[in-house]
């Protein structure tokens, strides 16, 4: 896999980031004072000239970082907000995954004696009408609305990915055909599509990463597909195919890397909404079942009385989805600023 | 223009058939018995065969299909639902204008708070409000309107004693009760659909502003209110449109949710409630119909940029 496609991707965002920058369009969370790249020797050259948006990085300074992890520490530098959300992620992660070593109690273990507790000592986000502790529902229920995001924006990625490129590069009665196919998909209100497949599925946690996964990569193909579009009219595809380059090594050596920055862009700008999509399933009774607790779940209408009583009940699953959807929206588009800026504003 | 409409039309035929074929599909390749628990919980009738027979459910899947769309298609008949046997499109027309009601509100509240906090936003670049205005935005967007409903419903309850009206009045019967009803609703769901406005109407009311012509006025000397108001906005508006035709899916989507949780006799609860019952020739007809607005939907917002700016031709 030739290095130099890599770079020229984020060159190219890079570049139209920058002269987004000078035409005043700074993007919503950082000040426009103008920072360069370090490789701002490009700069003169107008993005809207073809040759130098086809020209590969062949001349660029050599970056000390590959972009992949540079984009890491431009995000700590340059955008704020979208290193609060980061870290709120991590924090999602951090909760998920280490449940079971921190959780003070059981998801379902439950204590007559202590229903309806707002906040004590031991219970720090109070109980519900059970004696269940919230903090301890809201720890394991991070775990299905991660497992459930990951799942399906990975499934759903690898999808757009297949779809898109092979519809774009393909094209032809091919493209024809399956683009009518997803024009009709998206016809649809997707709540109510994916609540008449999950009533008929039956709620399980795996059947909704599935379900949210198709719908997910049907969805996003569109991107992939109009980037995958794009790319093969430039030269390097061409010259590719000149040297006796198959298909296959096209696609996967050449288009496949450019493509990439805008996947990690769709899929993290995509979590925020399959986890909000995930909580209204869940919400509606059709994602994952009790008794493990989703933070959808606890806001259901099925608790709505016991809420009269323990308010707490509603505020706090709603806080934690609230932070949730916060975080990955900031990181999403502080990535999606720095990575491919032609997907804003959508 | 007229060759335009018609062109689109025209593909509108072959999707729609897609949506068809895919609804039929998905509801009868899915595992899940509608006559089993129809005999089995409610007697229905004497034996399973015997209700097969009657529903239909006993002849070839492409005989069913073609039943069912060739109803559709010559005589306007979505066919009736399983268990109660009423017509399925007097039940949606009953039901629509709750559900038309609630999505126009929540637009209306929506478009207002999100252009109205966007030019400000746009106009005062950088400024305290600006700031604000951004802060709000990214709030709205990331608060889930079922969360904010529970909570707006809870809340009041236990703080003020008060509780949302719970019995519907239509609007035809008494305008003032109707929309004392609809106005909790609308405004919980319009708000958190506000934040994708205020930001699309920001940044494209300052790229708006940046153009020459918007210079040329400031020369002539007017008053940054004409400028703003008269001059931006029309433009500024097109992206705020086209976003919102393209979350009309979701406004209707998530009227599920919100009939449901403020208990609202509209066209989401009939199809929550027909899912529940798997009651197949509503959760069909009614998806199918839907999709069928969507698409005539997509036809007019495309059609209204033609009215918004006059350089673009069909």
């Amino acid at each position: 896999m030739p290095s130099w496609t890599r770079g020229s991707a984020t060159k190219l965002g890079e570049e139209l980031r920058l002269s987004a920058e000078r035409r005043g369009y700074a993007p919503s969370d950082s000040p426009a004072d103008g920072r360069r790249a370090p490789d701002g020797a490009l700069l003169p050259a107008s993005p809207q000239d073809p040759k130098a948006r086809a020209k590969p990085a062949l001349e660029a300074a050599r970056k000390s970082r590959p972009w992949y992890l540079d984009v890491w520490v431009q995000i700590v530098r340059r955008k704020p907000l979208g290193t609060v959300g980061g870290a709120i992620v991590v924090l999602m992660l951090a909760g998920a995954v280490l449940a079971d070593l921190i959780a003070p109690y059981g998801y379902a273990q439950t204590s007559l004696r202590e229903r309806f507790v707002a906040v004590s000592a031991e219970h720090w986000l109070g109980t519900d009408q059970l004696g269940r502790d919230l903090l301890t529902r809201l720890l394991y229920g991070a775990r299905v609305s991660l497992y459930v995001g990951f799942g399906a924006v990975a499934l759903g990625s690898t999808l757009a990915t297949l779809v898109g490129v092979a519809s774009g590069y393909f094209g032809g009665r091919f493209d024809l055909l399956l683009q009518r196919a997803v024009d009709a998909w998206m016809a649809f209100p997707p709540l109510l599509l994916l609540m008449s497949i999950m009533s008929l599925l039956g709620p399980s946690a795996l059947n909704i990463t599935v379900v949210l996964g198709l719908a997910f990569g049907v969805q996003n193909s569109r991107i992939v597909r109009a980037v995958a579009l794009s790319l093969k009219e430039h030269t390097f595809v061409e010259s590719a195919r000149a040297l006796g380059s198959g298909h296959v090594r096209v696609t996967v050596g050449h288009i496949l890397p450019n493509v990439l920055p805008t996947i990690i862009v769709v899929a993290t700008t995509g979590l925020s909404t399959v986890i909000l999509t995930e909580a209204s399933l869940s919400f509606l009774g059709l994602g994952v079942p009790p008794p493990y607790p989703t933070w959808g779940g606890m806001l259901s209408l099925a608790g709505l009385d016991h809420m009269y009583q323990a308010p707490w009940l509603a505020v706090w699953p709603a806080v934690a989805l609230s932070l949730a959807v916060f975080g990955f929206n900031m990181l999403g588009d502080a990535l999606r600023d720095l990575l491919d800026p032609r997907l804003k504003g959508g | 223009m007229k060759q335009y409409v018609l062109r689109r039309v025209a593909l509108a035929v072959p999707t729609l058939f897609l949506v068809s074929i895919i609804v039929f599909l998905l509801l009868r390749l899915m595992p899940g018995d509608v006559a089993t628990r129809m005999v089995e919980g409610h007697a229905y009738a004497p034996t399973l065969a015997a209700l097969r027979h009657d529903l239909g459910l006993d002849r070839p899947m492409h005989a069913q299909y073609a039943e069912w769309i060739g109803n559709i298609v010559l005589r306007g008949d979505f066919g009736r639902s399983y268990w109660t046997r009423q017509p399925i499109l007097d039940e949606f027309v009953r039901r629509f204008p709750v559900t038309l009601e609630l999505a126009l509100l929540t637009i209306l509240v929506s478009v207002v708070i999100g252009v109205l906090v966007g030019i400000v936003s746009a106009a005062r670049q950088d400024s305290l409000s600006d700031y604000v205005g951004r802060v709000l935005s990214i709030f709205a967007l990331s608060v889930p309107y079922f969360g904010l409903a529970v909570v707006v419903v809870v809340l009041p309850a236990i703080w003020f004693r008060w509780t949302p009206v719970w019995t519907y009045v239509p609007f035809t019967v008494s305008p003032a009760e109707n929309l004392k009803i609809m106005l909790i609703p609308a405004l919980v769901f319009g708000v958190t659909r506000a934040g994708p406005i205020m930001r699309i109407m920001r940044s494209s009311l300052l790229d708006v502003l940046r153009q020459d012509y918007i210079r040329t006025a400031w020369s002539k000397g007017l008053s940054e209110r004409r400028i703003v108001l008269r001059h931006a906005l029309k433009n500024a508006l097109i992206p705020v449109i086209s976003l919102v035709g393209l979350q009309m899916p979701l406004y209707i989507g998530g009227s599920v949710i919100i009939e449901a949780i403020f208990r609202l006799p509209g066209v989401g609860l009939f199809f929550f409630e027909a899912l529940g019952k798997l009651d197949y020739p509503v959760v069909q007809s009614v998806n199918l119909i839907i999709a069928a607005m969507v698409v005539c939907l997509n036809l007019l917002i495309d059609l209204s940029y033609a009215f918004l700016d006059p350089r673009i031709r069909y």
